[in-house]
């Protein structure tokens, strides 16, 4: 049996994350990928209809849905936790949070769509909510009700990314620094000079890179470095006794060398510019101590921006995805009530089917036995169809008061007198529910 | 439907595409181009419509008193403004363009009504000219107002101050080629302009250059034509080039600070242009050509 009243003590959802746990905790409770078909098989043997696994480096969850005979769901979803990974409950109580119904909808849709990680409107987040929904569905713990559930939250993750407006606005360092360049150009195809082999520099290279830029030229005072980047990232390697030379080709320097002193000043770059015939110059500095002399940010046409700046870009990006955050969580709420009201609907469709399929099997079954040997072929097709009718006419009543008391919200009641009437146990008792998609 | 009557829509539609465009720098939802394009569509029709009809119902018309010299700044920037939303879609623009329109718009409700016969002879050769002359000069206040967001966002990204402009304000790249689009288009367009002017002053002997509007004029052109040559040669970019085009759209505003003498010569002409009825009662006789 489905309705909403039902799905809203059934669905549960347990779990701790960044915001509750120490990492100390997560780790001990994180599910590897090679586990995860077992353990959802260890929670479908806990009482559940249906459960998905959620375990990424900032959480750990599982949301299932209970049967009705389940007495109670949360206390077997810790036990769960707590036999799987040999925690005692104890350890990990105080951190985990339960939610059950339309709460955990919600947070499935907030985490789905990256409202609830640590970098606000992250994507990476939706690549592990979808693996953890394959394996889900492979392992055949996924039924109606988590199809449901998921496929709308990959759905609302993608309208908050694209009509929400949360990826555009960048959030961390490597972002900012595209965003910072693409504010001079259109960084598409613009050559980018690396000064220095950092890890840093590497990310911020292959969000460049993301961004569609040109060729790349990579100096480092030690040469072999430089060569050893260039081939990782892809770009070419030059001596750093080439750099004004570069300077005048490159429309980005980027630059991470951790030199203790200067390596480029006012001078250099004025020169390149005046050789640039007015192209604009962005320079990148992210070493600290700093390499590029600060008064190279005043030569006309060159913009010099350091990593305070950077990271001052990204917090602003932060603070306005905050905003879209705080503005989506409403919606995000009344989805989830509308997807937990539109499963009890369909729970009721489902009986209703459940109830017409009883009635055919019992007319085939008469049908069967009544039929007499040598009787003419017409006078049974009479009869048959006549049984058809007399069928439809019975069921019209029952079947319009199920979909009366579903819209009036009496659908769990109803289904329980239907059930009982016609003693459809499976209905009440949610035997099966996993295959036929039903609580 | 009156002239009058078109042209306050005309304005209303435009100062709902300003607020839009200036709340769009605070509001996500107004940032799409469709908040400012429809009512400034809308603006143009109206005002294009409000034109045509006072056109049709004047007996004589010059366009060159203080309500209609706005009134057709204003419809001239609304044109150009949509073209490059269109074309480069800089939203941005319509927080400088459409207060502007709208200001324009409102002013020309208010000022002068009264035109001078400037002795020109009416026809389609004066029509061109004022035409193209407005077009060119709303292109080059268009101009103007990408180097205005240039050298805003070239100060925003040189001071660090990474604030509401920083993020709504587009690409340096982008306005300068914008910039660019419409000192070319503007050029262009502002030869025809001079030339059917020359050819006007021409036909009843007046001395063209030595005419303090019309030597305005030139210098718009040539600020222009120095900023184009300049541009395309590589040897005028950047901020230099932006201030250039100010140094132009000053010029432009030169040019309105003049108006063409009045006709001396006999039978070219009233002295000064009955001022357009208010109601636009249909005057003109059949027959008649329509001036402009």
């Amino acid at each position: 049996m489905s309705d909403t009243p039902r799905l809203e003590e059934a669905l549960r959802l347990v779990g701790l994350s960044h915001f509750t746990a120490p990492v100390a905790l997560r780790e001990r409770l994180a599910f590897r990928a090679a586990d995860v078909p077992r353990a959802l098989g260890a929670v479908l043997g806990r009482g559940f209809l249906e459960a998905a696994i959620l375990s990424t480096c900032n959480r750990v969850e599982v949301i299932a849905v209970g049967r009705p005979t389940n007495p109670e769901p949360g206390g077997q979803m810790r036990a769960f936790l707590s036999e799987f990974h040999g925690v005692g409950e104890s350890e990990f109580s105080p951190s985990l949070y339960e939610l059950k119904g339309c709460a955990a909808a919600q947070h499935l849709f907030e985490v789905t769509s990256s409202l609830d990680s640590q970098v606000l409107g992250e994507t990476e987040i939706l690549a592990q909510a979808k693996e953890a929904y394959r394996m889900a569905a492979e392992a055949g713990a996924c039924g109606r009700v988590l199809h449901r559930l998921f496929e709308r939250s990959f759905f609302l993750s993608k309208e908050l990314r694209t009509d929400g407006g949360i990826g555009k606005v960048q959030a961390s360092v490597s972002s900012a620094a595209v965003a910072l360049a693409n504010k001079l150009f259109d960084v598409k195809g613009r050559k980018v000079l690396v000064i220095g082999t950092g890890e840093m520099a590497a990310g911020i290279v292959r969000s460049l890179r993301a961004a569609g830029v040109g060729e790349m030229f990579v100096a480092s005072r030690t040469e072999a470095r430089a060569a050893e980047f260039a081939k990782q990232e892809g770009g070419k390697p030059c001596s750093i006794h080439q750099l004004p030379e570069y300077l005048t080709l490159a429309d980005i320097v980027l630059v991470s060398a951790a030199a203790p002193s200067y390596i480029l000043g006012p001078d250099q770059v004025r020169t390149a510019v005046s050789q640039r015939r007015g192209r604009v110059l962005c320079l990148i500095d992210i070493s600290v101590p700093r390499n590029v002399n600060p008064a190279a940010g005043e030569v006309e046409d060159a913009f010099l921006y350091d990593i305070d700046d950077l990271e001052e870009v990204a917090k602003e990006g932060r603070r306005e995805r905050e905003k879209v955050a705080e503005r989506w969580r409403p919606r995000l709420a009344e989805e989830a009530r509308e997807c937990l009201h539109m499963l009890g609907d369909y729970g009721v469709e489902q009986a209703a089917q459940k109830l017409i399929e009883h009635f055919n099997a019992v007319r085939q079954e008469v049908l069967r036995q009544a039929r007499v040997a040598g009787e003419d072929p017409k006078v049974a097709e009479a009869t048959a169809r006549a049984l058809e009718r007399l069928q439809g006419r019975l069921l019209h009543g029952p079947l319009e008061t199920l979909k009366q008391a579903a819209r009036e919200g009496d659908g769990a009641e109803a289904m329980a007198w239907v059930s009982r009437l016609f003693r459809l146990e499976s209905l009440a008792d949610g035997k099966g529910g996993k295959e036929e998609g039903k609580l | 439907m009156t002239a009058e009557t078109l042209s306050l829509a005309a304005l209303g539609c435009f100062a709902l595409g300003a607020v839009a465009a200036i709340a769009g720098f605070w509001v996500e939802g107004l940032r799409r181009n469709a908040f400012q394009f429809v009512p400034a569509f809308a603006g143009l029709v109206l005002k294009t419509a409000s034109i045509g009809v006072s056109c049709m119902l004047s007996e004589t018309h010059f366009f060159n008193s203080a309500s209609d010299i706005c009134g057709l700044l204003a419809w001239a920037l609304s044109f150009s403004f949509l073209a490059a939303l269109t074309v480069c879609a800089v939203r941005s623009l319509g927080a400088l363009a459409l207060p502007l329109v709208s200001i324009l718009l409102g002013l020309s409700h208010f000022f002068d009504r009264q035109g001078v016969d400037p002795g020109f002879p009416a026809g389609r050769l004066l029509a061109v000219h004022i035409l193209s002359a407005f077009l060119g000069y709303g292109l080059f206040l268009t101009a103007c107002g990408a180097s205005v967001l240039y050298l805003e966002q070239a100060r925003q990204l040189k001071r660090k101050f990474f604030g509401v402009l920083f993020r709504d304000l587009p690409s340096l790249e982008r306005l300068e080629r914008l910039e660019l689009v419409c000192a070319w288009l503007g050029f262009g367009i502002f030869i025809v302009a001079l030339a059917t002017g020359a050819v006007m002053a021409h036909r009843i002997n007046r001395p063209f250059w030595f005419e303090p509007k019309a030597t305005a004029a030139a210098m718009t052109w040539l600020i222009f034509g120095v900023l184009v040559v300049g541009r395309t040669a590589r040897w005028l970019r950047g901020r230099a080039a932006a201030k250039f085009v100010l140094a132009g759209a000053a010029a432009v505003l030169l040019t309105f600070a003049f108006r063409h003498p009045k006709s001396t010569q006999p039978g070219t002409g009233a002295q000064a242009a009955p001022a357009r009825p208010a109601a636009c009662e249909p005057v003109r006789k059949a027959g008649e050509g329509v001036h402009a």
